[in-house]
């Protein structure tokens, strides 16, 4: 179908590359710039601008340079941009993100070819490939949502659906059969029922960060007292790994550092210039940031010496560790001058040693088996942001029906609500169509008069 | 013989679908033939003796809009009005009334009666006959042929009607009429996919053998108010319904005799209404609960019989009469007639157009049950519809094409075309996605001049209703320009009123919006703002209070027009499309959607199918430009 509503994708694709770049088009796109870049207008016509891309706060999301294209002298006819930011996916995933939130929809595949060929930008000949393209992509999509939903997370889809499908049947019921005789849950029930689906919305939302991780790569976090070996260890990692993706100095989300490999699963470490300071991470520049640190990594290695026993600074970080993240992997350095006589609480424990390399490809399996396990817990999900953008917008229409039903509003009206929960939710829990809707109002409510 | 006498169109059947058909077709000028098997069965209400209800009674105003009979015959024939939802807001009001089934269906018979270029004939058809893929006439049991070149089927559950008691059944097309046996197979033979469906209906009792003072009473509203906007003279009685309950003995007694049913027994195997269970189904289906209503309510004002709301059923006659005797009140209650289910066959409406003509048979129109729905409101919508294409294709008029933005008729039609059914098919109002929109109050707002210009409203009526228009947007006009200020005066009659204070100049459309104002509040605060008629107050009021959702959908409706604007042209091949799955391609050839919007509604059609219709057809508009050039 063809609207001028703006659509945005990543334009690079997804594999991992020096530089991205998101493509955003359609009508009043100009005005989404204007919202998340911090040079403002005018945006002259085939120019390159440089700035920031911020979040709604403010903060810098990252340094970039936006191509503007006007009507109708762009690619798909219509005003666009595009954005290129510094490689990683996690950073044009954030960049995407943010242009959903100011207003864009995710391309369908193929859409901004299709636009162009509508707007008479491309010709016959190459519409004949834009069918092509549509059919192919929705076809992957398609296997890759149904791979998705064919896991254990499917049953946590179902009972959302099927709570959203009741409350919207009583609804339909209380309208549509005013004189049966049938017992309605309470308000507070209702209320309930919303902030729990809120909640399943929230943790799926959050299952899908360690669902990134597989496809974007793990974040880590290495902690450890001064002299530990942790800048040691950060060079074997990244050195040892064939490739350094990018390094981005200045960047202001101090969470992005360096990505490399561990057998092929892409990583970047978190605070790599708190681990490159000579001095404690912990004791210098402060105890907020380390766990800080804790809690936004997926893994946490946390660093120990061989040669010296365990003393005060080594228990207050294994207390931070087993505190603040359910993921560590305790590491032993130094294991060339001595053998260690102490034991760590983790579940994981790997001996090194820095100065030899010895060890570290048990270490790189140790945190493979990690990231492999969590692939397979049937908790973890990999969302696209456009899905993503559903979830939030999903939680978003709870929050408005749980003030609906406490205000007690005309359900003529929360029945448009419900129907943009339903469809904001399509790419999560499936369509609900009417008849859905009418299936369950028949199982679930005698109705008959 | 071949009768001397040519008609343009014929309509079979005198049900709710067939006398709007028959009606409208002669109003708009065309020599219309009406062929019922039997007379005094016109106009008959074969189940509740009740008009309108949820989305029903937006259909009786739609129907009326359009210049249909209905509204206007309960408005003569009711025994009680009542406003449904009136708790609730006003996209969500329905009007319905009790009628007096007899007096309803006598006053329509005297309607047709009188209506000119209308001729009414008690003759069985048993044939459709078609040349070329066109219809030329029918032929009937007694051997006559009527030439015509339309034909309007309205055949309810007659088709091949079978009732069930108990275990024994009976050809009928309603209770103890004589069924049409040979039509469906003429259908049939024409091509059409016809197959069963199944309804059923409650026992009849005399109320003489009520003990009404056991029961609840449900009277109408006090001030009853009709369903046609041409209704001025109104004054009808408002005779009670009563409430009674089964209870655990009742259950008891249906569940050790559900042998005795033919649903339970397998004798019925086609599909039921889920909306309308059987008692049977109710007790199985809802073993937890320990009674249902039941409604009696009156069907003639001069008769003792009563019916039954919310006991239908085809146990057999002993099994009837025993569970009605457990109830409260009916302990002594005598039967007047048994309830029943009925089969019957229908044709797959997915085979008709918006128009409701069957797509490989010009001037075929087929309305109402037949075309798999249920009720006397869905019938007189598709009736009136059909009827109006009916003339239209006689005139060589333009289509007359209700859409889903525009009219429950038009949802209703929508899905039946594009989704087909497979239970017998009700409106509810969940099924029409503009709902905030498309309301009772406003029916002959929207649609006056659709009506007008199709040639089914006189200009006198359009002039009237323009004028209600114009006066509801003026007086939003002057209250969104009309500003009260925070002094002492209007901050201390807010508070009378029980609202609360303004700091700012504010405009009286914004004070509307408050849950606890409205227009005669607003007199009170500002002076000088005149008095006027309820109901352009009660527009105003609605048109301010639900704004903000009501723009929604008018967005939402732009939406939806634009791709009901992308046209597909007939006979458009779907093999030429590179990309569709076959079964896409199958469910489009099957339907053969008018529009992009048509195509994505089409249940199986994904969107990324309708992304490379859009882009194919844009493809093939192109090429044909590029050849004229």
């Amino acid at each position: 179908m063809y609207d001028d509503d703006i659509i945005a994708a990543i334009a690079t694709g997804y594999a991992v590359a020096a530089i991205g770049i998101v493509r955003v088009s359609g009508r009043g796109s100009l005005e989404i710039l204007e919202k998340i870049f911090t040079k403002k207008p005018p945006y002259e016509h085939r120019k390159i601008h440089y700035g920031h891309i911020t979040d709604s706060n403010g903060e810098v999301i990252d340094e970039v340079l936006v191509s503007v294209f006007k009507a109708p002298n762009s690619y798909t006819g219509e005003d666009s941009f595009e954005i290129s930011c510094h490689g990683g996916l996690s950073v044009l995933n954030f960049v995407l993100e943010r242009v959903f939130e100011a207003g864009a929809r995710m391309a369908q595949p193929g859409e901004f070819t299709k636009r162009a060929f509508l707007n008479g930008k491309i010709d016959l000949s190459q519409a004949e490939a834009v069918e092509k393209i549509i059919s192919s992509k929705s076809k992957r999509a398609l296997f890759i949502a149904q791979r998705q939903l064919a896991g254990k997370f499917s049953s946590r889809i179902e009972q959302i659906r099927e709570k959203i499908l009741f409350l919207m049947a009583e609804n339909e019921v209380i309208i549509d059969h005013p004189e049966e005789d049938l017992s309605f849950v309470e308000t507070k029930e209702k209320v309930n029922m919303l902030v729990d689906i809120k909640k399943q919305l929230k943790s799926i939302l959050k299952s899908s960060q360690y669902g990134d991780m597989i496809f974007e790569g793990v974040v880590l976090a290495i902690i450890g007292k001064p002299n530990v070996g942790k800048s040691s260890l950060l060079n074997i990692l990244t050195g040892t790994s064939r490739s350094i993706v990018t390094d981005i100095p200045g960047t202001t989300r101090d969470v992005v550092s360096e990505t490399f490999n561990i057998k092929g699963i892409p990583c970047t470490i978190l605070d790599t210039a708190g681990i490159r300071e000579t001095n404690d991470v912990i004791e210098n520049i402060g105890v907020q940031r380390s766990k800080k640190a804790l809690k936004e990594a997926d893994i946490v290695i946390a660093m120990f010496d061989a040669s010296n026993g365990l003393d005060e600074r080594d228990v207050r970080i294994i207390n931070y560790a087993v505190k603040y993240s359910n993921k560590v992997v305790g590491v032993v350095n130094k294991t060339d001058i001595k053998k260690a006589k102490f034991r760590l609480p983790f579940d994981k424990v790997v001996e090194v040693s820095c100065k030899n390399e010895a060890g570290i490809d048990k270490l790189e399996d140790t945190i493979a088996d990690l990231v492999i396990n969590l692939e397979n817990d049937s908790d973890i999900v990999s969302l696209n942001a456009n899905q993503k953008d559903s979830l939030k917008k999903g939680i978003n229409i709870c929050d408005k029906l749980i003030e609906d039903f406490q205000r007690g509003v005309d359900p003529a009206l929360i029945g448009v609500d419900f129907i943009s929960l339903a469809d904001s939710l399509d790419d999560i829990v499936g369509k609900i169509s009417n008849e859905d809707m009418l299936d369950t109002m028949f199982k679930k409510f005698c109705i008959g008069k | 013989m071949i009768y001397p006498k040519r008609y343009d169109v014929i309509v079979i059947g005198g049900g709710h679908a067939g006398c709007e058909a028959a009606l409208i077709s002669a109003r708009l000028g065309v020599k219309t033939l009406m062929l019922t098997i039997f007379l005094d069965s016109i106009g008959a209400m074969s189940c509740n003796p009740a008009i309108g209800g949820l989305a029903k009674g937006h259909l009786v105003k739609e129907v009326d809009v359009f210049g249909g009979e209905m509204a206007r015959n309960i408005d003569e024939t009711g025994l009680q009005f009542k406003i449904l939802n009136k708790s609730k807001g006003p996209a969500v009001w329905s009007s319905r009334a009790q009628a007096d089934m007899t007096a309803y269906k006598l006053r329509m018979k005297y309607v047709l009666e009188h209506q000119e270029n209308l001729d009414i004939k008690q003759e069985t058809v048993d044939e459709i006959v078609a040349e070329n893929g066109k219809v030329i006439g029918v032929k009937t049991h007694l051997g006559n042929e009527y030439l015509c070149d339309s034909i309007v089927v309205t055949t309810g559950t007659f088709m091949k009607g079978k009732i069930f008691i108990g275990l024994n059944e009976y050809r009928a097309g309603r209770a103890w009429e004589p069924p049409s046996e040979k039509l469906s197979d003429s259908l049939r033979a024409l091509g059409l996919r016809v197959s069963r469906l199944k309804t059923g209906t409650t026992p009849r009792l005399d109320a003489r053998t009520i003990d009404f003072d056991a029961l609840i009473v449900q009277p109408g509203d006090d001030e009853p108010v009709p369903f046609s906007f041409k209704t001025t003279k109104f004054n009808r009685p408002n005779m009670p319904c009563y409430l009674a309950y089964t209870n655990e003995t009742t259950h008891k007694i249906i569940l050790q005799n559900l042998d005795q049913s033919p649903l339970y027994s397998g004798m019925v195997e086609s599909v039921g209404p889920r909306y309308c269970p059987s008692i049977e189904d109710k007790v199985v289906k809802f073993f937890e609960k320990k009674q249902h209503q039941i409604f009696l309510e009156p069907q003639d004002e001069n008769s003792s019989e009563i019916y039954a709301d919310g006991l239908h059923t085809s146990l057999g006659y002993e099994v009837q009469l025993k569970f009605l005797r457990s109830m409260k009140g009916l302990e002594k209650v005598e039967i007047m007639r048994p309830g029943y289910a009925i089969e019957y066959d229908f044709v797959d409406p997915t085979q008709l157009k918006h128009t409701l003509e069957v797509k490989n048979v010009r001037g075929l129109f087929l309305a109402g049950q037949i075309n798999g729905t249920s009720g006397y409101e869905e019938a007189a919508s598709q009736g009136i519809i059909a009827g109006i294409n009916a003339a239209f294709y006689i005139q060589k008029k333009e289509p007359f094409i209700v859409n889903r933005n525009e009219a429950y008729t038009g949802v209703l039609i929508d899905d039946l075309v594009t989704k087909g059914t497979k239970e017998p098919y009700r409106m509810f109002t969940s099924r029409a996605e503009y709902r905030l929109i498309l309301r009772e109050d406003n029916t002959h707002l929207r649609l006056a001049k659709k009506a007008f210009d199709a040639g089914l409203m006189s200009k006198e009526q359009y002039l009237l209703i323009d004028e209600q228009k114009k006066k509801i947007e003026e007086t939003i006009k002057k209250l969104k320009t009309t500003y009260v200020f925070p002094n002492d005066r209007v901050n201390k009659k807010l508070l009378e009123l029980g609202s609360e204070i303004i700091k700012t100049k504010t405009d009286l459309a914004k004070l509307m919006r408050r849950t606890e104002f409205n227009y005669d509040k607003l007199r009170e605060l500002a002076v000088g703002l005149e008095d006027i008629e309820p109901f352009i107050k009660q527009e105003v009021e609605i048109d301010l209070k639900y704004e903000g959702y009501l723009n929604l959908q008018k967005q939402q409706i732009e939406k939806f027009k634009k791709y009901e604007d992308m046209r597909i042209p007939e006979g458009f091949d779907y093999n030429l499309v590179g990309g569709l799955s076959n079964e896409v391609k199958g469910k489009l050839m099957e339907i053969r959607p008018t529009s992009i919007g048509q195509a994505g509604r089409i249940p199986g059609v994904t969107p990324a199918a309708v992304a490379i219709l859009v882009v194919h057809l844009k493809k093939v508009n192109d090429k044909r430009i590029r050849n004229t050039a």
